[in-house]
């Protein structure tokens, strides 16, 4: 599980349901959660809290990115690779820390990606747990 | 209105320990007593129930004083209308299922209520065995059945379910619930298993050395902290097993085995056996009708 | 010639014990099981004397204490009108005396091994001590009250030293077989005396053959 911390910058509420954004050093991690403010205590506007994705939906992109729906994205230069028959285990620097990404080995292959190669890595809002 | 105020030492194979325990539960709770063995809780249930008689206390229920060591006021076991469930099940070898449950009867009681009792817990085919012909889930029931024939407003389980396997274990718990609700009992639960108490309770106690350190929901205590996903539950890790970078690990949840795939930093501190809370966004999982 | 009344005599005195034990052993090998009382472990050994004195030892006191001579003998001879010795009224009393531990032993053994919350769950179900005995108690230990019944009838039958002491030969009165049978020997009626010992010898066993087929292996645990 990929874990970030960050600061509740903006919340969106819409019958039981929220959209959440969270600047973790600056970057905004938005996702959508079955919470609201009432429901929640911590969903707090400045809230410090966790950002949690798994790894396995994070998401490895070359070169533009711009026509692409999804709302989290943060570029790194990629740190390990290590390549497995089926998957592999990217683990990308960035200005948030460590992401650790797990991706098909085909994938891989066919991106041509290795160990300094810079890559964008996004997230679907659906797929960040929020937690304290 | 239950309050209890109970003070003991109390000598374990542990040594002697200082159990000091101020409670009040509101009617209809459903209320577990969580702890290692050695905390005191059996200790509490049985003060409770008048098997044991503490060093100082004093315990009120509404408005009837149960006992109150200042006054020497310590009403017996008989007095306290309690239903009580052991462990082992103590039913009596020499009668029948149906024996059982009749000797429980107060005087003049309408014997209606053995009947009822029987078609709730299922046990209409078996009430004329002797309980040694049955099951441990089976004897369970009858226990269960058998302490609620008086009508007791407050029902005592000291780990009931600790002696049967997994899916007995679930049933059981079904059962507990429904008579829970269907007779407005004030149950307090001694238990062990995680999975368990954030199944049946609606708060939790947790002893420790004689003392209550924690209490609050199930899920407050047993989750380190909160989170938004919707689609969580709670089970025990049955297997470990590395698949090509990553790891697979095996839960069972109630009677469902359900495969995780996690990274090695996450199974590090995980042991075989362990309870785990498994979750994800309500937006993944997917529902489809059963035929 | 063979006299059947020592016979009859040890049968009616040994029914007459057994059941006078039955109900005085029940309470206390309860009081033995389950009290936490400090004078227990006295008790216990007062109970337990008849296992080790030579019968002898328990008759000759029992004919000191019971001895129109002594205050206590006396008592009983005056405001009961018994006598109590030479006589069958003290041959019962000094068998149930001799024969105690035979009764008391097994039932509180049983009582002992019963899981103790079987007493438990019948008082939180609101039923008293007594009732909680004689409803849940006691047919949960059958085969320990059926060892109690038997061990004491058959003890009795055989005793000989105590009844000697206190009893003495009274033909219908104290002359209980195993007295006969020595009479005989003494005499020299060896046919007679055989006669006598072999119908003890047959009952006991049948006796203890049909407990030991009903009972299993309970006897040997609680039987000594």
């Amino acid at each position: 599980m990929n874990t970030l911390q960050g600061q509740i910058s903006n919340i969106e509420v819409n019958g039981s349901l929220a959209l959440i954004t969270t600047k973790v050093n600056g970057i905004p991690f938005t996702a959508i959660v079955i919470e609201t403010p009432e429901t929640a205590s911590y969903l707090k506007l400045g809230n410090t809290i966790k950002v949690l994705f798994k790894e396995t939906e994070v998401i490895i992109a070359t070169g533009d990115v711009s026509g692409i729906s999804l709302q989290n994205r943060i570029t790194g230069t990629i740190i390990q690779l290590e390549k497995g028959t089926l998957l592999s285990k990217i683990t990308l620097g960035t200005t948030v820390g460590n992401i650790t990404s797990v991706i098909t080995t085909n994938a891989v292959e066919q991106l041509g990606i290795e160990t300094n190669t810079s890559v964008t890595a996004m997230i679907k809002t659906n797929e960040i747990l929020l937690s304290q | 209105m239950i309050q209890l105020s109970l003070h003991k030492q109390l000598h374990t194979a542990k040594g002697t320990i200082s159990l000091d325990i101020e409670l009040a539960l509101e009617p209809g709770q459903f209320v577990t007593l969580y702890g290692e063995s050695g905390a005191g809780k059996t200790s509490t249930l049985r003060m409770l129930a008048g098997l044991l008689s503490p060093d100082h206390g004093k315990i009120k229920v509404n408005e009837n004083v149960w006992l109150d060591t200042d006054a020497k006021i310590n009403r017996k076991p008989q007095k306290r209308k309690i239903g009580f469930v052991f462990q082992d099940y103590a039913l009596f070898p020499n009668m029948t299922v149906r024996e059982n449950l009749e000797y429980a009867l107060t005087k003049n009681q309408d014997t209606d209520i053995i009947d009822e009792l029987i078609a709730i817990v299922a046990l209409g085919e078996l009430q004329y065995q002797k309980p040694d012909r049955l099951s441990g889930g089976q004897q369970q029931r009858v226990a269960l059945a058998r302490a609620l024939v008086q009508r007791p407003e407050i029902l005592l389980l000291d780990e009931p379910l600790s002696a049967l396997d997994t899916k007995m274990r679930i049933a059981l718990q079904d059962y507990i619930l429904k008579l829970h609700k269907q007779y407005n009992l004030t149950t307090i639960l001694v238990s062990h298993n995680i999975g368990e108490i954030l199944k049946l309770s609606d708060t939790v106690y947790i002893l420790e050395n004689g003392s209550i350190t924690k209490s609050g929901t199930p899920t407050a205590i047993f989750t380190s902290h909160q989170m938004s996903a919707k689609f969580r539950f709670t089970g025990e890790v049955i297997a470990i097993q590395p698949e090509d970078v990553v790891y697979m690990v095996t839960v069972l949840i109630g009677t469902n085995v359900v495969k995780i795939i996690a990274q090695e930093s996450e199974i590090q501190d995980l042991t075989i056996g362990d309870t785990v809370v498994v979750a994800s966004k309500a937006f993944n999982p997917v529902i489809q009708k059963v035929l | 010639m063979m006299n059947w009344e020592p016979l009859i005599l040890t049968f009616k005195l040994a029914i007459i014990t057994t059941a006078i034990l039955f109900v005085l052993g029940i309470p206390l090998a309860y009081w033995l099981a389950y009290s936490k009382s400090k004078i227990k472990p006295v008790i216990e050994t007062l109970v337990s004397m008849p296992l080790v004195l030579p019968p002898t030892v328990l008759g000759f006191y029992l004919l000191v204490a019971f001895s129109p001579n002594n205050a206590f003998g006396n008592w009983i001879n005056e405001w009961l009108g018994l006598r109590l010795i030479f006589s069958f009224e003290g041959l019962v009393i000094a068998s149930i005396l001799y024969s105690l531990p035979f009764m008391v032993q097994p039932i509180q053994a049983g009582l002992a091994g019963l899981p103790s919350n079987y007493k438990e769950a019948s008082y939180v179900l609101g039923k008293s001590k007594f009732i909680t005995l004689l409803k849940v108690l006691l047919p949960n230990i059958k085969p320990a009250l059926l060892t109690g019944i038997v061990l004491s009838f058959a003890h009795t039958i055989g005793e000989f030293g105590v009844v000697l002491m206190i009893g003495g030969n009274i033909p219908g009165e104290t002359k209980v077989a195993s007295i006969a049978i020595y009479d005989e020997v003494e005499a020299l009626n060896y046919d007679t005396a055989n006669m006598y010992s072999l119908i003890l010898l047959v009952i006991t066993f049948s006796i203890l053959l049909t407990v030991y087929l009903i009972n299993g292996g309970y006897l040997k645990k609680y039987g000594r």
